[in-house]
């Protein structure tokens, strides 16, 4: 068994070896920044968006018991069943119980990253139900059987060609890698399904506590034939997803898709608020709301970092992140992958398995910049480094190397001593080419990297003769 | 049905209530800076945010022009039902707008699936994004999304400057106490999942026409 941290670092350096995949990861990439500046544009004031928008998740985080309660009151006064999960498990029992109790068969599923996060697709084909992601990025790597690469684009590492492949294969009705052709035969494929589900699942971007609404946003219209179709509609959510006005979304549904995917507004946002009213003459029997915790108590309860729990998952800070442009979405190993995915999946699942993921961080804040609910993001990333090294899950020798740094630093006679030592012996191991083997310290930079050049003097020595030739 | 059981609901309610007992690490400053560019004429603006988005926007003098350009659309269709919604107005205009095709009103439950366009009212429309609002009331549950093309008939007075004014009209018309859905919806259903290609058409229509123009009646 290899840990999370070895695969990180083995994935890693076979996705940044792999020049195909980082040319689509670029090109991909590239695209959502151009559309990007231009959504920018569209405001007047972005930063004043930003701020406002953390004002809000600021307000709903810490009164998130308030919230919620208001409301599930509403959804409850439509006929809306509201099932407060407390981890994974109970989250999918509840929803395996319900299909079961209703000889469900078939499921049409849309994009939801809260139920990638309790493996929910996988609990009901255990009970022999059928399951269809109806986004088609979702779609896409579910007929491949992997988890999704991003969490607004899943399929941003597949090439048109590899799509094409694999719908010849697994649709059969099409050969072609016309983008075109492709959609229309998912579009076929999946209105059978449409048609046929007796459940409709679905996640939420937002619970609107003033109306007992969840808002979700769409540009396919999948999530739209999902409500309305089957007899059942079952939304997993955070609970940290509530917002406390119908009229914050004013703010939110532009800002969502301008950091999402630089649009001035997704095509279809869609708000439920419950099973289909007396006076209603199309719609689902049943309306129920999964509010899911798994973890993020615990997150809450951290003063200093429960500003994670502001996150509208809209995959910015992924695309500025210049170790995902690198290694990609599958190395994180994580549902939530990225810096927002180093920060939270610590406090999700366990700092002793993915406090790693805070190393995979050059701190330069990026992150933090391109956030639209404003989350110090780079900060946390730091903050999980210290909570790591507080619960002693970095190696010894770790601390000792650190200890020994800051004695050397403290003193400039011994900076001189300890300097002048390590640059003789670095030049001598690099000038007889034994970088990169395990007599050289630095092997795990020069494994990867050229060696450095070494100067024969210190930068002080240096520094001193140049101020003398100017005298 | 029996109300649901949450053995989970006051152990959760009880950790969060137990989390927020220690206040947030850091302040937040109050903005009341503008966030969005000051707006022009609504009818101009809704049309530009039309274009951009790719909504069919026909601009008319009178509900019945508006009714004849719809029933251009429709002559233009396959044989197959026309899903209306079931709204006094719609009656009257019905046998303009099938023009020739056989309807399938909406009081008769969800769009067929052969369905080759949906006719419905709307909300309230929202100049600065170019988008209209539905509800259950527009046609019900699947009226924007079953068919390829969906056509919504608008009036002027419909037309609000942004998306802030929208939500307080809805508030005021009650939109959400009394609809069990409230669809946002700007241009055609798309996807731009293949290699970030633009492809319309995904699941929902491929055409999105707004016939707008004063409420004559």
């Amino acid at each position: 068994m290899t840990t999370a941290a070895q695969d990180f670092l083995r994935s890693a350096a076979e996705k940044s070896a792999n020049l195909t995949h980082r040319h689509i990861l670029r090109k991909g990439i590239d695209t959502y920044n151009t559309a990007v500046n231009r959504g920018l544009s569209r405001f007047m004031n972005w930063e004043a968006a930003r701020q406002k928008c953390h004002e809000i998740k600021f307000e709903a985080i810490n009164h998130l018991d308030r919230y919620l309660l208001e409301f599930e009151q509403h959804v409850n006064e439509r006929g809306g069943h509201i099932f407060w999960a407390q981890n994974a498990e109970d989250a999918r029992k509840y929803i395996t119980d319900l299909a079961k109790r209703h000889n469900v068969r078939t499921i049409v599923k849309s994009k939801s990253m809260v139920t990638e996060e309790i493996h929910l697709a996988a609990a009901l084909e255990a009970q022999e139900i059928k399951v269809f992601e109806t986004d088609l990025g979702e779609f896409i790597v579910q007929l491949r059987g992997e988890p999704p690469y991003h969490i607004v684009t899943p399929a941003m590492h597949l090439t048109r060609d590899d799509i094409a492949a694999l719908f010849k294969e697994k649709l059969g009705d099409v050969d072609t890698n016309d983008p075109q052709e492709l959609v229309a035969a998912a579009r076929r494929a999946l209105r059978k399904a449409f048609f046929s589900a007796e459940m409709g699942i679905t996640g939420a971007n937002f619970l609107i506590a003033d109306s007992g609404m969840i808002a979700i946003t769409t540009n396919e219209g999948n999530a739209d034939l999902g409500v309305s179709l089957p007899k059942i509609h079952v939304a997993v959510v955070g609970i940290e997803k509530v917002v406390p006005r119908l009229q914050d979304l004013a703010l939110f549904w532009p800002v969502l898709a301008t950091s999402g995917t630089g649009q001035p507004i997704t095509c279809y946002n869609t708000l439920i608020g419950g099973p289909r009213g007396p006076k209603e003459f199309a719609g689902p029997e049943e309306f129920h709301v999964v509010l899911l915790d798994n973890g993020r108590t615990e997150l809450l309860a951290d003063p200093e970092q429960r500003d994670a729990l502001h996150c509208i998952r809209c995959g910015a800070c992924l695309n500025a992140c210049p170790v995902y442009r690198t290694v990609g979405g599958h190395t994180y190993g994580t549902t939530y992958s990225g810096p927002i995915g180093s920060v939270l999946t610590p406090h999700l699942r366990g700092i002793h398995e993915f406090n790693h993921l805070s190393y995979a961080s050059s701190l330069c804040g990026a992150c933090t910049d391109v956030c639209p609910v404003k989350i110090d993001l780079h900060h946390h990333l730091l903050h999980n480094r210290r909570n790591a090294v507080n619960a002693h899950e970095r190696p010894g020798s770790e601390g000792s190397e650190f200890k020994m740094f800051r004695w050397v630093m403290q003193s400039p006679a011994r900076l001189a001593t300890f300097g002048a030592i390590g640059r003789l012996a670095m030049r001598m191991i690099y000038g007889l080419g034994l970088a990169g083997t395990a007599l050289d310290p630095t092997r795990k930079w020069t494994k990867m990297h050229a060696p450095p050049r070494i100067p024969k003097k210190s930068f002080r020595a240096q520094w001193k003769s140049s101020l003398a030739e100017k005298k | 049905m029996a109300q649901t059981e949450n053995p989970g609901r006051e152990a959760i309610l009880g950790r969060i209530r137990e989390a927020l007992t220690k206040p947030a690490a850091h302040h937040v400053a109050k903005t009341t800076d503008d966030i969005f560019f000051p707006m022009g004429d609504p009818i101009e603006e809704f049309q530009k945010q039309c274009a951009i988005n790719n909504t069919e926007f026909l601009s008319t003098t009178s509900v019945d022009a508006s009714a004849a350009a719809i029933a251009e659309i429709i002559s233009g269709l396959p044989a197959g039902p026309i899903f209306l919604q079931d709204a006094p107005i719609l009656r009257r205009l019905s046998p303009t707008l099938l023009n020739g095709h056989k309807v399938q009103w909406s009081t008769e439950g969800i769009p067929a699936e052969e369905s080759q366009a949906t006719i419905t009212l709307a909300e309230t429309l929202v100049a600065a994004t170019g988008s209209v609002f539905v509800s259950s009331a527009c046609g019900g549950r699947g009226a924007a999304v079953v068919a390829p093309i969906h056509i919504v008939l608008a009036f002027t007075d419909q037309l609000v400057p942004d998306l802030e004014t929208a939500f307080a009209r809805l508030r005021e018309q009650g939109t959400p106490e009394q609809n069990s859905m409230i669809v946002l919806i700007t241009g055609s259903s798309r996807t731009a999942d293949i290699e970030k290609i633009l492809v319309m058409g995904a699941h929902g229509p491929r055409r999105f026409v707004v016939a707008l123009s004063p409420r004559s009646e």
